[in-house]
């Protein structure tokens, strides 16, 4: 039986990662908001946090240095980059943590 | 038709619905921008033909309606669901003290019909013209017939065409002439509700707790800190003393609203609204968790329901890999859709 231990054990690597996420956000793509603002499920294009192509860019190259993950397909980066929580998902996933 | 089969149109063609869930005020005057300015609890940066996503808060910060604040050259539009358009009116009017402002709520003269899907936009492009397809997310446009809102909230192209009530019967006409090549699909209000809940779209008349604001709703992202509006002292309060946070939640049993939730004896949380989902074949929630664990990729809770107990994981949001993500209206027709390969709906 899963405890509570156990639930905080598995949020522990995704709360970091968000953590990272978020500071990038304020830092390299200059929003505008406390990083307590940044919700995971929230969109970060078009309605949400409002960002545009080029930031989608700056998030690739991020994705690369930081993490080292690669995107190179167009079409996978529609879904990876709703939110910040999906971001998550690809890291954690890279790194064999889903 | 089943909501489930509704549903399933929605996400791979095209459907319409009755926008009865929807209602429209204008505010008039050269007192308009800054009467909206006052309520909305978002920087009210918008151009002529665009739309504002936000919500109305009570003094609590509570959200009572979901709304899209639209800049219609000297006026502005509020497009409300989870309000009543009366009691828009009357919200607006409580915070028009010194200002030059006429309210007028729209709901005896129009109606609204709710188009969306993938390959909503080749529908309305055959009901206008192609140059809808160039229509922006938030944009929106008038024509003779009705005005246009590129809106919605199920995830796919969405368009929620504002029609005075008069000439309803002929649009709907016409949307049934031209979307007979698109198998065009009536949807229900439960069928947009579900589509909403897949999408990770807050549901008013639904997710309206005691307590439960922006903060622990994951809708930050429509509130700028640091101006007045309605319950913004309440909300920059709540912020330092935050508890839960909705997340979103499935389970392959039946799921029920306000069931608990619990990891081994120790109760954690509680479904806030659950409904079968049809793309996913299996149940989804809202549900709201202690801060702490409130997360995606969490397995092993479990729902408390009258049926039994249910086992609950949660996931990112939203829960459907949207097909309207893939479809390029350049490139794609509802005609040829077999020949194309898409993502699945659902992520693995």
């Amino acid at each position: 039986m899963t405890s509570l231990s156990d639930l905080e054990a598995q949020v522990a690597p995704r709360e970091a990662l968000l953590d990272r996420l978020r500071a990038l956000l304020v830092e390299r793509l200059h929003l505008s908001r406390e990083v307590d603002e940044l919700d995971p499920d929230a969109p970060l294009f078009g309605s949400g946090f409002g960002l545009d192509s080029l930031d989608a860019v700056e998030l690739v190259v991020c994705l690369e240095s930081e993490f080292g993950v690669r995107v190179g397909d167009a079409i996978a980066l529609r879904q990876v980059f709703r939110s910040l929580n999906t971001m998550t998902d690809l890291v954690l996933a890279e790194r064999g943590q889903p | 038709m089943t909501v489930a089969a509704e549903v399933r149109a929605l996400r791979s063609g095209a459907v319409v619905g009755a926008g009865d869930h929807l209602a429209c005020v204008r505010v008039r005057g050269a007192g308009a921008h800054d009467l909206l300015d006052r309520v909305s609890p978002r920087e009210l940066f918008v151009r002529s033909g665009q739309l504002l996503h936000t919500v109305l808060l009570d003094d609590a910060a509570l959200p009572i309606a979901d709304v899209y604040i639209g800049c219609d050259d000297d006026d502005y539009l509020v497009i409300a669901e989870g309000m009543s358009g009366p009691a828009v009116a009357d919200y607006l009017a409580a915070h028009a003290h010194g200002l030059d402002a006429a309210i007028e709520d729209t709901s005896a003269s129009h109606a609204f019909l709710c188009l969306g899907g993938p390959y909503a936009w080749e529908v309305l492009a055959e009901l206008t013209t192609p140059d809808v397809i160039g229509l922006p997310y938030l944009g929106f446009f008038h024509e003779p017939r009705f005005s246009c809102f590129r809106a919605g909230k199920t995830g796919e192209y969405g368009y929620d065409l504002w029609i005075a009530r008069d000439r309803l019967p002929a649009v709907r006409e016409r949307l049934a002439e031209v979307g007979r090549a698109f198998d065009l699909t009536e949807i229900s209000p439960d069928g947009l509700a579900v589509a909403a809940l897949e999408n990770w779209f807050w549901n008013p008349r639904r997710d309206v707790r005691p307590g439960l604001t922006p903060i622990e709703l994951q809708l930050q992202w429509r509130v700028t800190y640091g101006r007045a509006f309605p319950g913004s002292e309440a909300l920059a309060a709540r912020r330092r003393k935050v508890r839960q946070r909705a997340v979103l939640a499935v389970s392959p049993a039946e799921l029920a609203d306000d069931a608990a939730i619990t990891i081994g004896d120790r109760s954690v949380g509680s479904v806030l609204h659950a409904e079968w989902s049809p793309t996913r074949e299996e149940w989804i929630a809202l549900a709201l968790l202690d801060r702490p664990i409130a997360h995606a990729g969490l397995a092993g809770l479990v729902a408390h329901t009258r049926a039994g107990a249910a086992p609950v994981r949660t996931l990112s949001a939203p829960a459907v890999n949207n097909r309207s993500l893939y479809v390029d209206p350049q490139r794609h027709s509802y005609a040829t859709r077999h020949l194309e390969t898409f993502s699945p709906l659902v992520r693995a």
